[in-house]
């Protein structure tokens, strides 16, 4: 990965980092890249633009913000020191706010945790670059994805794509894990038919497989 | 000062209309004013299912746009002097009215009745939010099937977040049968997936249709299934601590019935 761009999460969401000297068409066809090899996590995901110090035109944010568009991915504000990005933000129904002069190129350190105690409901998604753990139920048609593991303390009914940056050693567990669908970096399995389990299980790659285990085997 | 009270569902069908004639012609029996308003604009409804159809003369929407004083567009019951209804518009679509509209219009309905029912439109559209926008409190319909379940978890999470919460459902068209047979998800299956309170349970029953193609609630008949059901649920609404009624499975004590007098036989 380019130190030239970062995504980052923390609670308020995903937040963009596009470095302030390089050239614009060399930051263009990175994130390019970058979101097309990271479909998984990024596509239907809203993030925040930090432009830093650049002076962005109405006419090279509107790229950026196609080339977004065109992965699935929407922008919700724009951080920037400069005045011209935050009117060129602003003009393309943005909202826009300041940010203190950065020095150095972008730091892209360990994601961190993230650490959510509610229930997840049908059409809520929760997504974070690090690791997730919910307390509460995953119900039908809600979403988690992850770019680390995802624990969750409840049952596990709706979706979990856990290692969604491309991290196969990714795990899930759940106290009740009956999912709709398992995904582990870019590894898809739907859950087997079967009767009720009521006791805490995790799934990890095996071999090139999704296996799912009774929460004992993990010890070993 | 009344209650706002918006009857919404995810799926459509599932008797949120039934729903708000039944509340609001039991509360207004009670002795409380009631005011049921139609939020389904362009899908009318609520003023067939009250039989008040043939008195509209005004909507809401020409309340909202200044055509008509509220008093002018409330309707009274035929039956009970303090039950009104304020009709949909049948020809406009949904696009009529905004959210700061609907908080208006409750406003003034607040002031003037004890209880405010508001019949949503299915769904999770422009229509919805107009209808919980003046909301106090939500109930959510369901009936005990998977996919209206999960429309219903989906209206849940839309309500929390718009800070009307906590919602509480009522779970209508049980068919006590089939959930001892295992065929239809039990009130304790639906509650385990939504984990919001329970404000009641209506049966499967038949004289819903009748009362309904009669525009009579079905709260008249205190011997029906679902007008027990409902009045159940106006108590409960109000405020009594009473249990959520309960709903004899008849076919099922005809089963044991037959079965009784098949063990006489042998
Ligand atoms: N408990 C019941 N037993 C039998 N029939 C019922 C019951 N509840 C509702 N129905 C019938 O189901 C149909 C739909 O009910 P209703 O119109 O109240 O639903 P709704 O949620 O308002 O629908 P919409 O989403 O179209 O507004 C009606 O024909 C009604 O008579
Ligand atoms: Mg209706």
């Amino acid at each position: 990965m380019s130190d030239l761009i970062s995504i980052k999460g923390g609670r308020d969401g995903l937040r963009l980092r596009l470095d302030a000297s390089a050239a614009w068409p060399d930051l263009l066809s990175w994130l390019d890249q970058h979101l097309s090899e990271r479909r998984g996590f990024f596509h239907g995901a809203s993030l925040v633009i930090d432009l830093g110090e650049r002076e962005v035109s109405p006419a090279q944010l509107d790229e950026i913000l196609t080339l977004m568009r065109q992965h699935g991915v929407q922008a919700t504000a724009v951080d920037s020191s400069e005045r011209v990005t935050r009117a060129a933000a602003r003009s393309a129904g943005l909202a826009a706010r300041p940010l203190p002069r950065y020095t150095g190129s972008v730091a892209a350190g360990e994601p961190e945790a993230l650490l959510v105690i509610r229930t997840l409901r049908s059409g809520q998604v929760l997504r974070h670059t690090g690791h997730i753990t919910l307390i509460g139920d995953v119900n039908p048609g809600a979403e988690i994805i992850a770019g680390g593991s995802v624990v969750v303390w409840g049952r596990l009914r709706g979706m979990v794509h856990a290692g969604a940056l491309g991290d196969s050693n990714a795990i899930i567990c759940a106290l009740e894990l009956t999912p709709t669908q398992l995904r582990i970096a870019d590894l898809i399995a739907r859950a087997p038919e079967r009767n009720e389990v009521r006791r805490p299980e995790f799934a990890r790659v095996v071999a090139g497989e999704i296996v799912v285990d009774g929460w004992e085997a993990f010890k070993r | 000062m009344g209650r706002v009270i918006t009857v919404t569902s995810g799926k459509g069908g599932v008797g949120k209309t039934t729903t708000t004639a039944n509340l609001g012609t039991a509360l207004a029996m009670r002795g409380a004013r009631v005011a049921v308003v139609d939020a389904d604009i362009g899908l009318r409804n609520l003023d067939v299912v009250m039989g008040l159809e043939n008195r509209i003369v005004y909507d809401l929407v020409d309340v909202v746009e200044g055509r008509a004083r509220l008093r002018q567009a409330l309707i009274k019951d035929k039956r009970l002097p303090e039950l009104c209804l304020l009709p949909a518009a049948q020809t406009r679509d949904k696009d009529a009215v905004n959210a700061q509209q609907m908080i208006d219009l409750t406003n003034q309905l607040r002031a003037e009745f004890d209880y405010v029912l508001i019949d949503s439109p299915a769904g999770i559209e422009a229509g919805f939010r107009n209808a919980i926008a003046g909301a106090d409190e939500v109930i959510i319909v369901t009936t005990p099937e998977v996919s209206a379940v999960r429309d219903a978890d989906r209206i849940v999470g839309l309500v929390e977040a718009a800070e009307k919460g906590p919602a509480s459902l009522v779970i209508n068209r049980i068919k006590p049968r089939l959930v001892s047979r295992g065929e239809m998800l039990s009130v304790e299956d639906v509650l385990e997936l939504l984990a919001i309170s329970l404000l009641g349970i209506v049966p499967e029953d038949e004289t819903i249709v009748i009362a309904t193609n009669r525009g009579e609630a079905a709260v008249y008949d205190p011997s029906s299934l679902a007008g027990r059901a409902y009045i159940n649920i106006a108590q409960r609404l109000a405020g009594e601590d009473v249990p959520v009624m309960a709903i004899p499975d008849q076919q099922g004590m005809l089963d044991r019935l037959l079965g009784l007098f098949g063990r006489r036989r042998t």
